[in-house]
């Protein structure tokens, strides 16, 4: 017989923990631990995968997204085993003399127990409080048994950059239907932010309708889905403006694949507006060089790792309509290459 | 052209300022390098600003356009709160940084002023756009705006607006005048008063608790609040600014403005809309039906006083009245406590204590609303179960929420004890709150007054304040009344117990 979990035991020793800690805390104050809880954040990841690498990127999130955080290692074998274990993560924020602690579980499952995990998990999730599912890797979300751990996610967040088929995820995203967050579409929003700054100045919105040709330029030989994503918002965004550009693409084969490097947006000849944005640096900082006509600007971005990228998901539970917008149209677009 | 801007994500971008110039007089000033540089520099890193944003500083202190970006630089790296410097951000930041020196008191230096605006708004594309900030002597403010409206640069191609500083004049006649001097030349809606409290993050969470649950609304009122304290306490002094203390005092410094607002955001009706005025009107109403306290009634529902010298932590602290230019017979106030009550239908009969002193034992400002107690004691007179419930609103140190209520002690027998439950802003939420100035410079560039103070209420809570000193400035008072390092006069304690209260010690 396999080894399994039992959630109400999960759950007794998730409360012992609490009592625990209540006690460990100083008597001298009567300020104590505080628990904090705003989602349930299950995290499926391979077995492969350094825990720790996940476990930090959960205590970085807790501060501001404080959860119950289920981790899910997988492992690929036959075996039908379950296993469980409970901890706490606590803080004490600078200056403040109360605690603050998140609980997390720790799951270790196999690509055969994945049918059995949603029952598990399942109660595991805190009450009216959403569950958000996060999987970090696309073998997992090709799993016939994926969908059944998917459907008790409020949201699901991936990253479609680590998938070989751009065009093949992107279909697959929109046709599901979810609450979908793409790390790949996360990785934009700065770069967004930028040029929706730039068209908050008048003169340059006037001539809008005037731009007649947006390029996008890309790493690697492969046309990643950021570039989807980000061609497919331009040219909505342009469009409501009344342009209609003509879309062209540059491969910086030379430059590290799946990232953005350069985006332009032109007018004609004459008087025409001229946008140029070049991004460099690597993903723990990077610098955007913006020439808007003759005025030349500098910005710096944050690193867009993991926790940045998450803290930013987990954010947004609901549905967020510029995404699903801009998903039809990437999926359209990375659908005509093929 | 498109009407909006096409490009805007409200779920994923942050508010974002239009294309502007802001034009500091006092550029040279403390404020200008402790609080606003660091916050414009902070919108820039956050990349909030429009890429042609510029800046023009103007004070009389001769200065070139890269002494001024060196001395900023130097000042931004100092004073930034909470965040990183970044040498890159900032060389493209100091780009738009102009420096101009000017004389307020000359005409000259406005004509200048708008031949600078002029050519920013042709080089950066600023699109006329110009926010004036004053952070210069308040006596100065009038001359300033007139200075604008005759080198015509109060009107232009796009937006003008202004702001101002506290106080907002010494009295209510000073005050009418201020605002009656600044419409010669600006609108009522162009005019920003700046309150910083109201920038504060914990301040703009009141509206939130209050209006954006459910829970609470039902039980803000006179039938079940028994009373409102609010106490903003400062462990320091004067620290050297003994001649401008002096001549303010505690209740002209803090309860007329900073305290008088929160206390309208405590006490407001809902507002249909979180639009700007919508939400100002309400404040305006609730200070207008402040109770204005008849001359006899001033002494018996306020309490004056001044810190003596004492010894904290091992240390000599000196009195006020030894501080540095300050009369050794100063009848000035340090510490200043007054009730009020609100005539309306939702507060007839509950009493707002007000309190606010330098040297106090500590540092903080907090709300609390005591709830009635229960109507009947069931468990019997066991001690703790006559304490009620309290809600606690924290704005500083440690922003957040706390909720006292009973509970039964563990153990045999029905005892009970107050237990609270804490929300704490700062760990919940573990991201980097914006500083105030951060909130009211982006709120002023784009538009947004609702945090910002408006002629009727300032007028009106000049309205509740100046009775009261117009009784105090009659009095001899016994000072100094309370020493350094305590929470107050006697006097203080008594105003309370008069009513069956005592100050909680935060």
């Amino acid at each position: 017989m396999s080894a399994t979990i039992q959630p109400e035991r999960v759950l007794r020793e998730l409360a012992e923990l609490w009592v625990t800690l209540g006690k460990e805390s100083d008597p001298s104050h009567s300020s104590g631990v505080l628990r904090a809880c705003t989602m349930t954040l299950i995290t499926l990841v391979e077995e492969s995968e350094d825990p720790s690498d996940v476990w930090s990127t959960m205590a970085a999130l807790m501060p501001e997204h404080p959860s119950r955080a289920i981790v899910v290692r997988f492992r690929e074998s036959a075996s039908r085993d379950l296993s469980s274990r409970v901890f706490s993560q606590c803080w004490m924020p600078f200056g403040h003399r109360r605690q603050i602690c998140c609980e997390q579980v720790e799951i270790s499952a196999s690509d055969a127990s994945l049918p059995d995990l949603a029952p598990v998990v399942l109660p595991l999730a805190v009450a009216d409080l959403p569950v958000i599912v996060w999987c970090r890797s696309p073998r997992l979300f090709r799993l016939p048994d994926f969908p059944q751990i998917d459907k008790i996610a409020h949201k699901l967040i991936l990253d479609s950059s680590a998938f070989p088929d751009p065009a093949g995820i992107l279909a697959q995203i929109r046709d599901g239907k979810k609450v979908v967050g793409d790390l790949a579409w996360t990785r934009l929003t700065h770069v967004r932010e930028l040029i929706s700054q730039i068209f908050e100045t008048r003169d340059y919105l006037a001539r809008l309708p005037g731009v007649n040709q947006v390029q996008v330029t890309y790493g690697g030989s492969v046309r990643p889905t950021s570039a989807y994503y980000l061609a497919a918002w331009i040219l909505d965004c342009l469009e409501k403006a009344g342009a209609h550009p003509q879309l062209s693409w540059v491969a910086a084969a030379g430059e590290p694949a799946g990232r953005i490097f350069g985006i332009e947006l032109a007018g004609s000849a004459d008087g025409g507006l001229r946008v140029n944005i070049s991004i460099s640096g690597d993903r723990e900082r990077q610098y955007a060089e913006v020439q808007i006509d003759s005025l030349p600007t500098h910005t710096a971005f944050p690193p867009d790792n993991d926790y940045m990228l998450l803290r930013e998901e987990l954010g947004i539970p609901a549905r967020d309509a510029v995404y699903e917008r801009t998903l039809a149209r990437a999926a359209e677009l990375a659908g005509e290459k093929r | 052209m498109p009407l909006e801007n096409p490009f805007q994500d409200p779920l994923r971008f942050e508010r974002r300022i239009p294309e502007c110039a802001v034009a500091i007089f006092g550029a040279n000033g403390d404020l200008t390098k402790r609080k606003l540089l660091p916050a414009l520099y902070r919108l820039a890193y956050e990349r909030r600003l429009a890429p042609g944003f510029a800046v023009v500083g103007i004070s009389r202190t001769p200065m070139s356009d890269e002494q001024f970006r060196a001395s900023m630089h130097d000042s931004v790296a100092k004073f930034l709160e909470d965040s990183p410097f970044d040498e890159e951000v900032w060389s493209a930041f100091a780009q738009g940084l102009y420096y101009m020196p000017g004389d307020i008191g000359d005409p000259a230096s406005f004509t200048n002023l708008a031949a600078h605006l002029k050519q920013i708004e042709d080089c950066r594309h600023t699109a006329g756009n110009v926010l004036f900030y004053l952070s210069t002597q308040p006596s100065q403010y009038a001359t300033a705006a007139k200075g604008i409206g005759a080198a015509g640069i109060a009107q232009g191609k796009g937006w003008r607006r202004i702001v101002i500083e506290k106080p907002f004049g010494h009295d209510l006649e000073s005050a009418r005048a201020l605002s009656n001097e600044l419409h010669e030349v600006f609108r009522e809606s162009d005019i920003y008063r700046i309150d910083h409290y109201l920038g504060k993050e914990t301040v703009q969470n009141i509206l939130a608790f209050r209006f954006g649950n459910g829970i609470f609304e039902p039980l803000w009122d006179r039938r079940y609040v028994n009373s409102v304290q609010i106490t903003a306490a400062e462990s320091i002094g004067v620290e050297g600014r003994g001649g401008y203390y002096q001549e303010a005092g505690a209740l002209r410094d803090m309860i007329q403005n900073h305290l008088l607002q929160i206390m309208a955001t405590i006490a407001m009706e809902p507002s249909a809309t979180f639009q700007p005025d919508a939400v100002r009107d309400e404040r305006a109403k609730l200070l207008r039906t402040v109770r204005v306290m008849k001359p006899d009634e001033v002494l018996a529902n306020t309490v004056a006083g001044q810190y003596g010298p004492a010894r904290i932590g091992g240390a000599d602290v000196v009195g006020f009245r030894q501080e540095k230019g300050v009369d050794p017979e100063s009848q000035t106030d340090t510490y200043a406590a007054a009730t009020f009550f609100v005539d309306n239908w939702r507060w007839a009969g509950v009493p707002f204590f007000i309190r606010s002193g330098k040297r106090l034992p500590k540092r903080v400002t907090e709300i609390a609303i005591q709830f009635d107690a229960a109507p009947h004691a069931m468990f019997g007179d066991n001690g703790d179960e006559a304490t009620p419930n309290l809600l606690i609103l924290r704005i500083q140190p440690e922003e957040g929420i706390s909720l006292r209520f009973l509970s039964k002690r563990p153990g045999a027998g029905m005892k009970l004890r107050p237990v609270s439950m804490d929300f704490n802003y700062g760990s919940s939420f573990g991201e980097r709150s914006p500083t105030a100035y951060e909130t009211l410079l982006l709120d002023a560039m784009i538009g947004d007054a609702t945090l910002y103070t408006r002629q009727d209420m300032v007028e009106a809570s000049w309205g509740a304040v100046e009775p009261i000193l117009d009784v105090w400035q009659n009095h001899k008072f016994d000072f100094p009344n309370y020493d350094a390092g305590t929470w107050g006069p006697k006097a203080s304690d008594e105003m309370l117990a008069r009513h069956g209260q005592t100050w909680r010690t935060p």
